[in-house]
């Protein structure tokens, strides 16, 4: 699974380099040292971020920077497709900058520290003291591998020149590559979430303002669609959308772009060959959108299936005391105060609940459904400073547990007694039954 | 011209040319994908009223009078005529389902008509505590009612235009109640046309005290224990009878089985001779244009250029086959239903997938081998008329 | 402009054990016209073939503009088909359900890509301007032959080779065919090479020649 996850972040560094290289034609050398010399300040920046921020604030800082990225990218490829309908190719202005030796350093540099930072959120661990020789070893195998994709670059087949929205959707595709593959730098979950929470906010500003009471003028089947709008469906096409449009405007700017003129020649069979022969030459430098598009799709992939192993232990059946509570011990079978969740299964009269119980940093314990108010009931899994729901694969972190809302786990009431916890047994099952009445369904033992 | 839209468009014109034969080819694959999508929709229609039959019982075990008679089609219990209903003795049943001494719950439920102004309106009386336990899928807008409300099924309320809060009046045979709406229920189901009433008020006003047309149980867990259940109870009720939910369902399970083996070797059969009528015209289209191909292969034209042509062709009969295909299989689909399930079909969209993939296959597969023949066409012999 | 265009030495094709064309040496110069006389079987028509593209020796060497037939793969031949030779048929071969111009269109897209006002242009050239939008089975003999014309010279061919163009058509129409041949060859340089039974047709060219039973019986040149 590391292993993986290592493949994942050097396939991400060698096609950066591999394309800045190939977009860049300034020497090869100067490239090369200002892409090092990224990498290795990148990591530098993310153990300093990790070691100095508490909490999520790292991971935000990252993330904020990211997602400025991603915006900038849409900006870019609006501004190309714009542009695209105008006059003069979009391969002539590039070249400009291509050949500007200032230009191409700090476009490798930036690219490099983002990677850089990227990387070292993979393997510096989180809080406490720097850890120096971990640092100098990530940062040093950075240059290593930079120094052999350059080895590399040169056995490439040459692709089509790149213009500057080409070559920042390539990039920005490998950046979001790499950084999907550690949850919590993940975008495209969040950005599921934020348009499944928008939809929703949407839908009940709408019923509230206008057509409640009146429930009854719609028929049941219209309700149903209404309902679709919820779905989980909806948020992630509707991400999807956000995710892939700048790479689709890319390749629209480029297929708008006007052809070389070829009226000049006078032969119809000539004009014609060479007309043919932009077409393909066009249709080739699409090839580089198509990358970029594969990368995202890849990135996506990731997010929904993170390769991570998740903390999920099988939940424990539970029993009643007669009075109707159950009573949950602090230590015994089940040590509660390890930081951990630990799942629980009650079952009363054919109708079940899962629940977990979680001791929280300030020590203090909170008890929950294995299940949000959104989604259907998957449950949660819990990595590292987060639980993460199978369903919509967002992270929670661990501190807001316990809190309601969103994608969190629904907080049960409880007692704190001497030494343990008590739930009243049947609220606890009247509270799975509506948070889950949608799908009504517990899959609980079976995990 | 873009070379893409020139293409499609000789693909339109070659089509067009020889439009009788054309016209075939997509009848018969249209033919074949409409069976298909035929197949589909009921057979996935029927599960998914199969499964929605069981689900919507909730109680796996249900206790009935001998002789209420039980039919079947339109989507759940229907009671019968009311001069032949006979009645359960509320008190006879709790006991006998205590005694058994089986772990389960059950809601008691009885049938009636209470007149509200000139109409007739089928009443249930429940226990809507118990309802609200154990049938989690009851959607109700409005509140669950207390005491003397009642709740309104959604159809029933479209129906006769009764919003949440108002107040009825309706007469039975023994008396008259006023309850008030509280809410509306809506489950998709039989439940939508009912109107319900706390059990203790309808057995009163309809003059049936003690009495009870149906009790629902839940036994969880299944197979064996369902059996033991059953066994067990079965004795000790008289004039009753105790049925497993699923028993209902196995008479149109059976049904379905058969028409659904009857439209798959119709299927099979058209999809067989569809496969080979489509492969004749196709061959003998391919050899009366040889000299088409041949001209095209003098022309310059590249083998794999020609063969992208005439597989357009292929393709475009293909989808135009599959959406019409889909289109009528809809349209036997509605026939099928009517006439031996007397239900709708369901709409599945997805299936336009299916049927075209159906029809893309067979005018694939038929014209694969002129296909391979115009590969490898010699231009001269072509030319010359051989 | 006296270059080889065509050179051929022991060109062979076998049908079976028929020998339709039997060992052949030929040279054509680059722009020059030639005529091939015989009778129906003489080979002529399988000569043309070879020089087309349409078929392949079996023996001997063929070189066209300094491409070996011999050696070109199946995709070659259609390259070299598209890119170096114009044929125009005796049964003036139009595709039935495309009109004038997308006949024309047709090889364009063979070559390139369809260029819809060249096409009218050429058909203009060939004194079709006001036939553009009618099939092949609307025009009459003459004018079907033209628009075979203009499709052959629709993407500059070097070589344009005419099997019988005049077999099917009155003595009017073959003079009006001839003279457009001669008018546009006059302008794009091509070299014609044209099998033909008719001595006035055959007068056209440089050069006639006269195969029978697959030999090259006759050398003529013109004023001889």
């Amino acid at each position: 699974m590391g292993a993986l996850k290592l493949t994942v972040l050097i396939l991400a560094w060698g096609g950066i380099i591999i394309v800045l290289g190939r977009g860049f034609s300034v020497n090869r050398l100067l490239l090369a040292v200002s892409n090092a010399t990224g990498f290795a300040a990148g990591v530098a920046v993310g153990a300093l971020l990790l070691s100095t921020l508490q909490g999520d604030a790292s991971f935000a800082v990252a993330k904020a920077v990211l997602s400025a990225l991603f915006l900038l990218h849409w900006l870019v490829s609006l501004a190309a497709l714009y542009r695209s309908t105008g006059e003069g190719t979009t391969v002539e202005r590039f070249q400009k900058m291509s050949n500007n030796p200032l230009s191409a350093a700090c476009c490798s540099i930036a690219v490099g520290i983002l990677a850089g930072t990227i990387c070292s959120f993979r393997f510096i661990p989180q809080g406490g003291e720097v850890p120096l020789l971990t640092v100098v070893i990530v940062g040093f195998s950075g240059v290593c591998l930079t120094a052999f994709f350059f080895g590399v670059e040169q056995f490439v087949p040459k692709m089509p020149v790149p213009t500057a929205e080409v070559l920042m959707a390539i990039v920005v595709s490998f950046i979001l590559f790499a950084s999907s593959s550690i949850p919590r730098l993940d975008l495209f979950s969040p950005l599921v979430m934020k348009v499944m929470k928008l939809i929703h906010d949407i839908v009940h500003q709408f019923f509230e303002s206008m057509l409640i009471p009146d429930h009854l003028f719609f028929r049941p089947e219209v309700w149903n669609y209404i309902g679709l709008l919820f779905g989980n469906r909806v948020g992630l096409w509707g991400g999807m959308l956000i995710w892939f449009t700048p790479v689709l405007l890319v390749a629209a700017a480029i297929r708008l772009e006007r052809l070389p003129s070829v009226a000049h020649i006078r032969q119809g069979a000539e004009r014609r060959t060479l007309l043919k022969a932009h077409i393909r030459e066009r249709r080739t430098r699409l090839v580089a959108p198509l990358i970029a598009g594969v990368m995202l799709a890849a990135a996506v992939f990731q997010s929904r299936f993170p390769a991570v192993e998740y903390w999920d232990p099988k939940p424990l059946k539970v029993a009643a005391t007669p009075s109707g509570s159950i009573f949950i011990p602090l230590t015994g079978e089940i040590d509660l105060k390890d930081g951990k969740i630990h799942k629980f299964l009650f079952k009363e009269r054919g109708r079940d609940a899962r629940f977990m119980v979680l001791q929280n940093s300030a020590g203090g314990y909170t008890v929950t459904l294995d299940a949000c108010s959104i989604c259907k009931p998957d449950g949660y899994g819990q990595t590292e400073g987060a639980v993460i729901c199978y369903y919509c694969k967002t992270l929670i972190p661990l501190e807001t547990v316990g809190k309601p809302g969103g994608c969190n786990p629904v907080p049960v009431p409880f007692m704190m007694e001497k030494n343990g916890i008590a739930i009243d047994g049947a609220a606890l099952l009247n509270l799975w039954g509506i948070t889950v009445q949608a799908t009504n369904r517990v899959k609980g033992a079976a995990r | 011209m873009q070379r893409n839209r020139w293409q499609f468009h000789l693909v339109i014109r070659a089509l067009a040319y020889r439009r009788g034969r054309t016209f075939l080819l997509i009848a018969v694959l249209s033919m074949a994908a409409s069976l298909a999508t035929a197949l589909g929709i009921v057979s996935l229609t029927m599960e998914k009223r199969v499964a929605e039959e069981i689900r919507k019982y909730g109680a796996n075990l249900i206790i009935m009078p001998e002789k209420a008679r039980i039919s079947i089609g339109s989507g759940g219990l229907n009671f019968g005529e009311f001069s032949e209903a006979t009645y359960l003795n509320q008190v006879k049943t709790e006991d006998a389902i205590i005694r058994s001494g089986i772990q389960l719950e059950h809601s008691l439920h009885l049938s009636g008509t209470l007149r509200r102004g000139a109409a007739d309106i089928l009443v249930e009386g429940v226990n809507f505590e118990v309802i609200r336990r154990l049938f989690p899928w009851w959607h109700i807008q409005g509140s669950w009612p207390n005491g003397a409300e009642a709740v309104i099924g959604s159809r029933l309320a479209a129906r006769l235009g009764i919003k949440v809060g108002e107040e009825l009046e309706l007469l039975g045979v023994a008396g008259v109640v006023r309850p008030r709406v509280a809410g509306i229920v809506n489950t998709g189901g039989e439940e939508d046309d009912l109107l319900y009433l706390a059990l203790p008020e309808l057995q009163q006003v309809s003059g049936r005290s003690g009495q009870l047309t149906l009790v629902r149980l839940l036994v969880t867990a299944g197979g064996e224990r369902l059996k033991t259940a059953m066994d067990r109870l079965g004795p000790l009720l008289s004039g009753a009878v105790v049925k497993e939910v699923r028993q209902v369902a196995r008479t149109s399970e059976g049904l379905l089985a058969k028409v659904k083996l009857l439209m798959m070797l119709a299927t099979v059969v058209v999809l067989i001779s569809a496969g080979s009528s489509v492969a004749g015209t196709m061959s003998a289209s391919i050899l009366e244009r040889g000299k088409e191909i041949g001209l095209m292969k003098a022309m310059g034209g590249g083998r794999l250029n020609i063969l992208l042509l005439f597989c357009g062709e292929a393709l475009l009969l293909g989808v135009t086959g599959g959406i019409t295909g889909y289109l009528i299989g809809n349209v036997i689909a509605l026939f099928i239903m009517q006439t031996v399930f007397a239900a709708p079909p369901g709409f599945i969209s997805w299936l336009v997938w299916a049927s075209m993939g159906v029809s893309l296959f067979l005018a694939l597969a038929g014209s694969a081998g002129p296909l391979v023949s115009v590969f490898r066409l010699d231009p001269v012999r072509s030319l010359r008329g051989e | 402009m006296m270059d080889v265009l065509i050179e051929t030495r022991g060109l062979t094709r076998n049908y079976g054990e028929i020998c339709a064309l039997k060992p052949l040496d030929l040279r054509v110069n680059n722009g020059e016209w030639l005529s091939i006389m015989g009778h129906s079987g003489s080979g002529k028509s399988t000569l043309l073939n070879l020089l087309g593209g349409l078929d392949r020796p079996s023996d001997g060497f063929i070189r066209v503009g300094g491409e070996d037939l011999r050696v070109l793969s199946e995709d070659g031949m259609a390259r070299y088909r598209r890119e170096f030779v114009g044929i125009i048929f005796q049964q003036h071969h139009l595709i039935p359900y495309l009109t004038a111009v997308e006949n024309i269109m047709m090889a364009q897209y063979f070559h390139s890509v369809p260029d819809e006002a060249e096409a009218r242009t050429a058909l203009e050239r060939v004194g079709l301007g006001h036939r553009l939008k009618n099939r092949p089975g609307e025009l009459s003999g003459g004018e079907q032959q033209r628009v075979c014309i203009a499709r052959a010279i629709i993407n500059s061919p070097r070589l344009l080779l005419g099997d019988e163009p005049t077999g099917n058509l009155d003595h009017g129409s073959t003079r009006v065919v001839m003279e457009l041949l001669s008018e546009l060859r006059a302008e794009e340089q091509f070299t014609i090479i044209m099998v033909t039974h008719n001595h006035e047709v055959a007068a056209w060219g440089d050069r006639t020649i006269y195969l029978d039973d697959g030999v090259m019986v006759r050398e003529e040149l013109k004023g001889d």
